[in-house]
């Protein structure tokens, strides 16, 4: 069998053929498609924006429920307790600032709450180791 | 390659470009159609690619920075949109792109815008069998007529290493045409 040789051929065409006019109308074919691609492009890409904003908004309110709930809760909670605490261990308030804002009402009532018993006294002025000092006052 | 940069400059202004564009299109659609027609094959295909192309080539203008030349950067959206197509085509359709090439083969002698004799025939059936980057290289070397630094530029490789492809193409297209 003889050898085939590309070089030894002559020039093989690809065989391929297109209609005739198909290139007298093809740019108007590719400029109509461009047309019409810009024209179609900006409402569906505006249409696309609210959709993407209306999605935003509703992760963005689904996400602040728990907050929101949860703000609702602990705001009722700021009980006397709490805030006794809050004045106990967070603020700068000293026994002295507390003495200060006291009046007579409040003192009178402090009285009654320490209403000692004079043998209770008694042993509590002579276990201080004070005593003496106290006494010369 | 002024005279491309000032072409650009039109193809990119407002107010000249409707007309760059249309020389654009006449200088480049039988080469492209040419190029397109090689890969996919069938003519019906090749309009929708090359449309797709030039769409793209519009599209994507503001885009071209003219580190390559206009002419390879369109070769190269025609090429990828090309092989894309195949790859879908052959998706939708079940098989794998070489299944569907043989069939598009097979099909040549039905089709109306294909005249080819025996011999035209037997070398498009041989191309078939080799890999995908030998078949490029041999399509557009041969039939194409491209230099071989333009194909480099084309397609991303060394000018030593595309002649080695087209060597062994074009060993194996006469090892099959030789044999069947």
């Amino acid at each position: 069998m003889k050898t085939f040789k590309l070089e030894n051929e002559p020039k093989i065409a690809t065989g391929f053929k297109t209609p005739e006019d198909y290139f007298d109308n093809f740019s108007a074919k590719v400029l109509q498609q461009i047309n019409e691609n810009e024209v179609k492009v900006i409402p569906l890409y505006k249409r696309k924006k609210v959709l993407t904003m209306a999605a935003a908004a509703a992760v963005f309110i689904g996400l602040m429920i728990p907050v929101v709930n949860n703000y609702n809760a602990t705001s009722k909670d700021l009980d006397e307790a709490t805030l006794e605490n809050y004045l106990a261990y967070q603020s700068n308030l000293n026994q002295y600032d507390l003495i200060q804002n006291l009046d007579t009402n409040d003192i009178q009532k402090l009285n009654k709450n320490v209403a000692i018993e004079d043998e209770t006294l008694e042993d509590i002025l002579s276990s201080s180791p004070n005593i003496e000092h106290l006494i010369s006052e | 390659m002024t005279d491309e940069k000032e072409f650009i400059q039109q193809l990119l202004n407002p107010k000249t470009q409707d007309l760059a564009f249309q020389k654009l299109l006449s200088d480049y659609q039988k080469p492209l159609y040419s190029h397109i027609r090689n890969i996919v094959l069938n003519h019906d295909d090749t309009d929708d690619v090359l449309q797709n192309t030039f769409v793209k080539v519009f599209q994507y203008l503001k885009n071209f920075k003219g580190e390559s030349k206009l002419f390879s950067w369109m070769y190269r959206i025609a090429t990828n949109e090309a092989l894309t197509f195949l790859n879908q085509k052959a998706k939708i359709s079940g098989i794998t792109s070489e299944d569907l090439q043989n069939k598009t083969i097979d099909n040549l002698k039905a089709d109306s815008y294909f005249d080819g004799n025996e011999i035209q025939l037997k070398l498009q059936k041989a191309i078939v069998t080799l890999p995908e980057k030998q078949q490029l290289v041999f399509k557009m070397k041969y039939f194409e007529e491209l230099k071989y630094e333009e194909i480099s530029e084309i397609l991303g490789t060394s000018v030593g290493a595309l002649k080695a492809s087209y060597h062994h193409a074009v060993k194996k297209i006469e090892i099959y045409i030789t044999t069947n």
